[in-house]
């Protein structure tokens, strides 16, 4: 018998599904083609990335002249904020969460530096922000609002559709980070009435290096390209299209698009069962809302112990932490002391994501290795 | 693993921990220190006799390289007349090879140990 996988970072990225890693590899073994050539290789190319553009937009509700490729979720925030907003003239004001990813909140900061004003809100102690705050931050030169829809820190959703509601009602764009939550929850762009949405493929057992940011179609926000050169993906993301990525991210769409709902359903039986080994644990405490999160993930404050030496103690359990050490920018997470979690509790924290290898015996076995570990460090502690 | 990788002297003192443990009867000095930033907490248990450390005890919150100094202090400590008990932590950070930001925790882990040494040295009448 094997050894269950202890694999539980799959919000970090995840095992590409071997019929998507066979695509890719069938697609590189064949005939080049640039998809902006005229010529027959490049028709052909040009037909794949079409189907796989197809695929993306039929697990978001998106017409597929909406999708735009890009080489992931932290290019698309960055294309949908910086260019929503110097697309946007006189509107220099940016509305955002302090739990929203890196990649939104440094583009946030970068248009700050330039002179915009920025607004960063504070959500509960659950993580949700309630969708009249955000309305409510709104001003007359606010350009853009951009929310994420599942948090990769803590799995908490966000109240999407009325949050649009609130930014239809002043007449400003909405960008959501949709990197957790494409094929974990249910997507569709139209009932959700966003502008601007970023997609990742590495997220759902696609390849890395490739993502996709959602435009609306009408009415179109006007966008600023960031990167200038031969006017592909509609003038908005200059660059040949990596062809055979895209068509790895198709895969991975069309896959999630079929088997999602399931599979979600199951990673949300295996994190109810994490949460009630761990949660039974003296001292565990649980980050963020207790309902209304995405399936896949769960995280955990852990009292009285310290949290690199937590992380040190797990053995082949593979989890992220909030531990400075584990993080590049050496501060405890930010997301969790947004939340009001002290540095202790915040670097005491880990974050269990679940994925298409995750099991039953893998959760068990990772209750029994967090257990020990903290059972060992606090007979360690003083007391 | 979760982790960043270790110096294996490290990962071995933190996961070994010789010298762990809670005083087993009279005759202990005991010193702590503490560093809320890190919520690092360090209590040093001392034992003595003819003017020697005879033994080291050490209870420990705090990252993997601070309890692997209290436990390199276990085994190194006992032998060192009081004196000179205490250790001089940018040799001991060297041998274990430890990253210049974990100096603060290796204080802790000196100054509960001054402290416990300061109860054992006979004071001048």
């Amino acid at each position: 018998m094997s050894a269950p996988d202890l694999y539980f970072d799959h919000a970090a990225t995840t095992p590409v599904d071997p019929v998507v890693a066979a695509a890719m590899a069938e697609c590189l073994a064949s005939a080049p083609g640039n998809p902006a050539a005229t010529h027959a290789a490049g028709r052909a190319a040009r037909d794949r990335v079409e189907a796989a553009r197809a695929e993306v937009a039929a697990l978001v509700g998106a017409p597929p002249a909406a999708v735009v490729f890009t080489s992931g979720a932290t290019e698309s925030d960055n294309l949908a904020i910086l260019g929503a907003v110097r697309a946007a003239g006189s509107a220099r004001h940016l509305v955002t969460l302090r739990t929203e990813h890196r990649a939104v909140l440094d583009a946030c900061r970068r248009l700050e530096r330039e002179g915009h004003r920025l607004t960063q809100l504070k959500p509960g102690r659950d993580g949700r922000i309630d969708p009249a705050a955000v309305g409510a931050a709104i001003g007359p030169d606010t350009a853009l609002v951009s929310v994420m829809l599942v948090n990769n820190e803590t799995g908490v959703i966000q109240d999407i559709a009325a949050i649009a509601a609130e930014c239809r009602r002043r007449g400003t764009l909405l960008h959501v980070d949709a990197a957790q939550a494409a094929g974990r929850v249910p997507l569709d762009c139209a009932a959700l009435d966003v502008d601007l949405l970023s997609l990742s493929a590495h997220k759902i057992h696609g390849p890395q290096g490739v993502g996709a940011l959602v435009v609306r179609r009408a009415p179109r926000p006007a966008l600023a390209p960031q990167l200038l050169g031969g006017g592909q993906e509609g003038g908005l993301r200059a660059g040949t299209v990596a062809v055979h990525q895209v068509v790895g991210m198709g895969i991975a769409y069309r896959i999630a698009r079929e088997q999602g709902a399931a599979e979600s359903a199951a990673l949300a039986v295996l994190r109810d069962r994490l949460w009630a080994g761990l949660g039974g644990l003296p001292g565990v405490l649980l980050n963020g809302a207790a309902d209304g999160r995405a399936p896949h993930i769960l995280n955990v404050s852990i009292e009285g112990v310290d949290g690199e030496a937590l992380l040190a103690g797990l053995g082949e359990l593979t989890v992220a932490s909030g531990a400075a050490c584990g993080a590049e920018s050496g501060e405890p997470s930010y997301v969790l002391r947004a939340l009001g979690r002290d540095d202790a509790l915040a670097q005491a924290s880990l974050r269990f994501s679940l994925g298409r290898g995750s099991s039953a015996a893998g959760v068990d076995a990772a209750i029994a290795i967090v257990a020990a570990a903290v059972r060992r460090l606090r007979s360690l502690a003083p007391a | 693993m979760s982790g960043p990788a270790y110096p294996p002297a490290v990962l071995d003192l933190f996961l070994r921990a010789p010298g762990a443990g809670r005083p087993d009867g009279p005759g202990w000095a005991s010193g702590e220190a503490r560093e809320p930033l890190s919520a690092t907490h360090v209590r040093v248990h001392l034992k003595a006799a003819d003017g020697r450390i005879a033994a080291l005890r050490w209870e420990a919150r705090g990252c993997p390289y601070t309890l692997a100094l209290a436990a390199l202090l276990s085994t190194q400590a006992p032998g060192r007349p009081l004196g000179q008990a205490l250790p001089d932590i940018r040799a001991l950070a060297r041998e274990l090879d430890a990253p210049v930001g974990k100096l603060g925790r290796f204080l802790v882990v000196q100054d509960a140990m001054a402290a416990a040494v300061l109860l054992l040295v006979p004071r001048p009448a």
